[in-house]
């Protein structure tokens, strides 16, 4: 079997309020592969956002081990984390959090002051549907549309894993559907997908599921057979 | 329990509050603080002008005691006293304006240390700055040399007088020079007889004091006296003008009659205040114009940020008035607040410390900043502006609904102007500046008040600086274009011809006289001003408004200054009626041409026209550039006055200057820094979510820093562009309107004041939006984001 992609080891991250201590991580163990469509389910407060924002390199572990490749990001300092978001993590975030003043066209070509490694802007763009409002600010856009522009950005730098944050939860069923469809294609071609979700359906079109429940992982099952996003009752 | 709310709210936006606070102190310490010590200035002139009697009419001319008596008896006159005032030196070759006097009840003494003045008490009582200057102390002895007369006094008193306030040995010294001249009284019966006899043997030409015996057998010294003041206090202000005219009248001995107001003390002095209330109206109202564009821009933003919980208070059944009134307490507390310690520092640092640089160049007592109604009124106005804003804007988000209001209310990207930055030269930008240009358009008004809090300050900075740029350039253009000489004599009165050609074959004819004159107008309005006789060739030259030397009148007319001429709307070829002061017979004569003279408006003549117009010309003064470095004294001349201690006399008044300008500048670098800073901490606030994507995007903190700092440099550099010229405006105007009516200054500023204006307030922005960028460095993108959600 092929060493896992994503691997994390006794990941622990505890937060202080005052005097108490909260454990928003407990000890996670989990591996997951190169190209596979995860999703994360669990109830608030669980740690799934928490967990996201270790694997994006946008927080740190108290303690533990967390692999990305043959490299372990949890002892990262701040200026490899910030090369590791640059190169090899996309964000797609629930309420998209794309620059309000900066077009669809110029808010994926910012990707070009970060990363050498970028796509083509114009063929993003074609590949989210965008390319006609490529001049329009985010403001004249429907709340599906500036979602693709976040995935739009997020793929630009064609990432190694891309982390979406409830990225349907602002979102109509169909809209939401079109943005899974962008999702699903992008982990075809090997980027590793992780989702975290309160929506239990998209668990139906992922390759693997990991539940969480108090800051610990309570089951992570492949899904032997993903069903196709439009054979999914929306 | 909403007390508690707005504490902690304060407590957690603590810096944004905090620069609220200052930003309306320093506006309320400048106002108050400016005004405290030009109403102290009038104030405390006010006391000392009624404490002491200043006395209301001042008659000159070759006076005796029937003059006296015969004024005594004019209606309305209260009382009048004699006064002897001669210009004498001290045994070290100090000059001092020695006044004897028979009584001490109009203009009395203001008494620092020592005895009331009485006429048969011996000695002297001194000037109380020149005293401290030469540490001369009460019981002192000091020598006093006049004409023939040498008088060892016992320093009796030191003294403040009301028509002293300000004296300068000669109208070209501007500065009082404490170290050289000062001013001194003595009873008339410490004159020595000898002297009086010598002058009045002289008079009739003899020699021979038998023969004088014999001629005046009950000669007694004391009606002979040549008194040439006679100091006049009037009952009332009303009557001061009817008691002028009667005096004229009926006092053919009167050679001119000065009112006090048009003294060269009482001017000087009000002048001073008149000058001041300009600054308090230019400089307090920039300061706190700009600080409350400010405070209102930072109230208005911490409101609007706190529409949800607006919305929650609603939502949980909270009336308007109350939520109203919570909000109102944010401003109206931090206001009243800020404006007391403002209106107290304003009086205590302000005030005091002005009042005091003036109180070191005025000779006045008990020198005091005084509060005045305004300063509250304006404090008041502060806390109701600040008041009503909130009440403004928390009454706009109340209009909405609870639901609504709870709703985050996103900004609108779009417009015409925005739209415009995505064509053109726009594309080419990279992202920084096209961001930071967006950035500002989309916030326009943060951006504007960004902009006139940093123009204000640069203006400021280049009128404190370019004031004494200007005033540099005024000492250069007096003392060294117009002043072509090394040494001015001033020549004592009556000289025979023979005295005074002995001093032209010693030093040069190049001679002027200046006399006191009057213009009659059409409608028969009389007004002082005097007239400068000149025939000192090139040593005393003309320029016009642009500073070019141009030549001297010709022979058949006079030249008037430029702001005369202005002021009395003459034109080149109209005709002047006047009169010489102690001489009825009225003078017609053509301008042709027009002098500009940053000191005096008058008219200028030749000797030659003087003479044609049938006056004998007596010279006052002599300029020469024999070397008289080593001389002490020259007979037949009062004082010798060297260019080069004018110049020092006048850098002496430009430190005094200097002192208060670096205060004018320290507050607008203060008030520029915190604004910056205050709307920096604006900007940074609510870019801090973008800041925040940015950084999970992968950008580094130093590019993100760049990309803050871009804009604020962008302001500040858009500020100077704007800033400079408006500093140059200013300070002509300054110049224009709030100096004395005998002064023509405008702005004149050097190219390195705008250089140091503009580094400086680079400089400072740059270094309030490096601190501010610190904060990027420490952006955490969890919470970052999560607030934004």
């Amino acid at each position: 079997m092929n060493k896992s992609f994503i691997e994390l080891k006794n990941v622990k991250k505890t937060y202080k309020i005052g005097d108490q201590k909260f454990n928003a991580l407990d000890g996670i163990n989990l591996e997951i592969n190169m190209g596979e469509f995860v999703v994360i389910l669990g109830p608030s407060g669980a740690g799934k956002s928490t967990l996201l924002n270790l694997l994006g390199g946008m927080d740190k572990a108290t303690s533990g081990d967390i692999y990305i490749g043959e490299n372990n990001i949890a002892k990262y300092n701040d200026r490899q984390l910030t090369r590791y978001r640059a190169n090899d993590v996309g964000f797609i975030f629930q309420f998209y959090n794309i620059m309000p003043t900066l077009t669809v066209l110029e808010n994926i070509n910012l990707i070009k002051d970060v990363t050498n490694t970028s796509l083509d802007s114009n063929e993003v763009l074609k590949s989210v549907g965008l390319l006609k409002h490529a001049d329009k600010f985010p403001g004249e856009l429907s709340g599906g549309e500036q979602q693709r522009v976040s995935i739009a950005r997020a793929i630009m730098k064609n990432p190694k894993v891309l982390l979406c944050d409830e990225p349907t939860g602002a979102l109509d069923s169909k809209t939401g559907v079109d943005v899974l469809k962008l999702l699903k294609k992008q982990s075809d071609s090997d980027t590793t997908v992780i989702i975290v979700t309160h929506n239990s359906l998209i668990s139906e079109i992922a390759d693997r599921v990991i539940r969480i429940k108090n800051g610990k992982v309570e089951s992570n099952e492949k899904n032997i057979h993903p069903k196709n996003i439009d054979e999914v009752k929306w | 329990m909403l007390k508690r709310k707005m504490f902690r709210d304060i407590k957690n936006n603590l810096s944004q509050f905090i620069t609220i606070f200052l930003m309306i102190m320093i506006g309320v310490m400048a106002y108050s603080g400016i005004c405290a010590y030009m109403d102290g200035m009038k104030e405390t002139s006010d006391k000392f002008y009624s404490e002491n009697n200043l006395f209301d009419l001042n008659v000159m001319g070759l006076l005796n005691h029937d003059d006296l008596n015969n004024i005594k008896q004019i209606k309305n006159v209260k009382d009048a006293e004699l006064k002897l005032s001669v210009t004498a030196t001290t045994d070290n070759d100090k000059t001092l304006l020695l006044n004897f006097i028979e009584s001490n009840n109009i203009s009395k003494f203001y008494l620092y240390d020592g005895e009331e003045f009485d006429i048969n008490k011996s000695g002297i009582w001194l000037d109380n700055f020149y005293a401290i200057e030469h540490d001369i102390k009460v019981g002192d002895t000091i020598l006093v040399k006049y004409e023939s007369m040498e008088l060892q006094e016992k320093v009796l008193g030191l003294i403040n007088v009301p028509d002293h306030l300000y004296d300068v040995r000669d109208e070209s010294e501007l500065y009082p020079d404490r170290k050289e001249f000062g001013f001194a009284y003595m009873s008339i019966n410490e004159i020595q007889d000898n002297y009086i006899k010598s002058i009045v043997m002289k008079e009739l030409g003899v020699d021979n004091e038998q023969i004088f015996d014999a001629m005046v057998p009950n000669f007694n010294y004391k009606d002979y006296i040549p008194f040439n003041n006679i100091m006049v206090d009037v009952d009332n202000k009303i009557n001061v003008g009817n008691v002028k005219n009667s005096i004229e009248e009926k006092i053919a001995n009167a050679k001119a009659i000065i009112k006090a107001e048009d003294t060269a003390s009482f001017i000087t002095y009000q002048g001073e205040i008149d000058e001041g209330k300009t600054y308090v109206g230019v400089f307090s109202g920039i300061f706190l114009f700009i600080a409350m564009l400010s405070v209102i821009t930072t109230m208005t933003r911490v409101v609007k940020n706190e529409r949800t919980q607006i919305g929650t208070l609603k939502a949980l059944g909270f009336s308007n008035r109350k939520i109203l009134f919570h909000y109102i307490g944010y401003g109206f507390w931090i206001s009243l607040f800020a404006s007391i310690i403002g209106l107290l520092l304003g009086y205590f640092f302000i005030g005091k410390v002005f009042i005091n640089l003036e109180m070191a160049f005025f000779e006045i007592p008990n020198g005091h900043p005084a509060m005045n109604i305004s300063s509250y009124v304006v404090a008041i106005l502060v806390i109701l502006v600040v008041s009503i804003i909130t009440y403004i804007t928390g009454r706009s988000i109340l209009k909405e609904n609870p639901a609504e209001t709870l709703r985050t209310k996103i900004p609108s990207v779009n417009g015409r102007i925005i739209n415009i930055t995505k064509k053109g030269i726009f594309k080419k930008l990279n992202f920084e500046s096209i961001w930071n240009i967006r950035d500002m358009l989309r916030n326009k008004i943060r951006t504007c008040m960004g902009i006139a809090g940093v123009v204000g300050c640069c203006m400021l900075i280049v009128c404190a600086l370019g004031m004494l740029d200007s005033m540099n350039f005024f000492v250069k253009l007096q003392f060294e274009t117009l002043y072509n000489f090394d040494y001015k004599l001033n020549i004592k009165e009556n000289l025979s011809d023979a005295e005074l050609n002995e001093l032209y074959e010693q030093y040069g004819k190049f001679t002027s006289l200046s006399l006191g004159i009057e213009i009659k107008d059409k409608d028969n309005i009389k007004e002082s001003n005097n007239i400068f006789i000149t025939d000192a060739d090139n040593y005393i030259r003309f320029v016009d408004r642009q500073n070019n030397i141009i030549a001297k009148p010709s022979d058949d007319g006079i030249f008037v200054t430029y702001k005369l001429s202005e002021t009395k709307g003459y034109k080149l070829g109209d005709e002047i009626t006047w009169h010489i002061y102690g001489d009825d017979k009225y003078y017609t004569s053509k301008i042709i041409g027009f002098n500009k003279d940053p000191q005096n408006q008058n008219i200028t003549m030749t000797k030659k026209y003087f003479e044609s117009l049938g006056l004998e010309y007596k010279p006052d003064s002599l300029y020469t550039n024999v070397d008289l470095k080593n001389v002490k004294e020259i007979k037949n001349i009062e004082t010798i006055q060297d260019i080069n201690s004018l110049k020092e006399g006048m850098q002496g008044m430009l430190s005094m200057m200097k002192e208060m300008l670096i205060l004018i500048i320290s507050i607008a670098i203060l008030l520029g820094g915190i604004i910056i800073y205050n709307l920096g901490i604006l900007s940074y606030t609510e870019k801090q979510y973008q800041f925040a994507t940015l950084k999970v995007l992968g950008f580094e903190d130093k590019k993100i820093k760049n990309i803050f700092i871009k804009q604020n440099n962008f302001i500040a550099i858009i500020s100077i562009i704007i800033g400079l010229p408006l500093g140059y405006y200013l300070t002509d105007w300054l110049f224009k309107t709030a100096i004395e009516e005998h002064y023509d200054f405008g702005a004149s500023i050097t190219l390195k004041t705008y250089i140091i204006s503009a580094i400086g307030t680079f400089i400072v922005s740059y270094i309030v939006s490096n601190f501010l960028a610190r904060k990027i460095k420490n952006i955490d993108m969890v919470t970052s984001l999560k607030g934004n959600e």
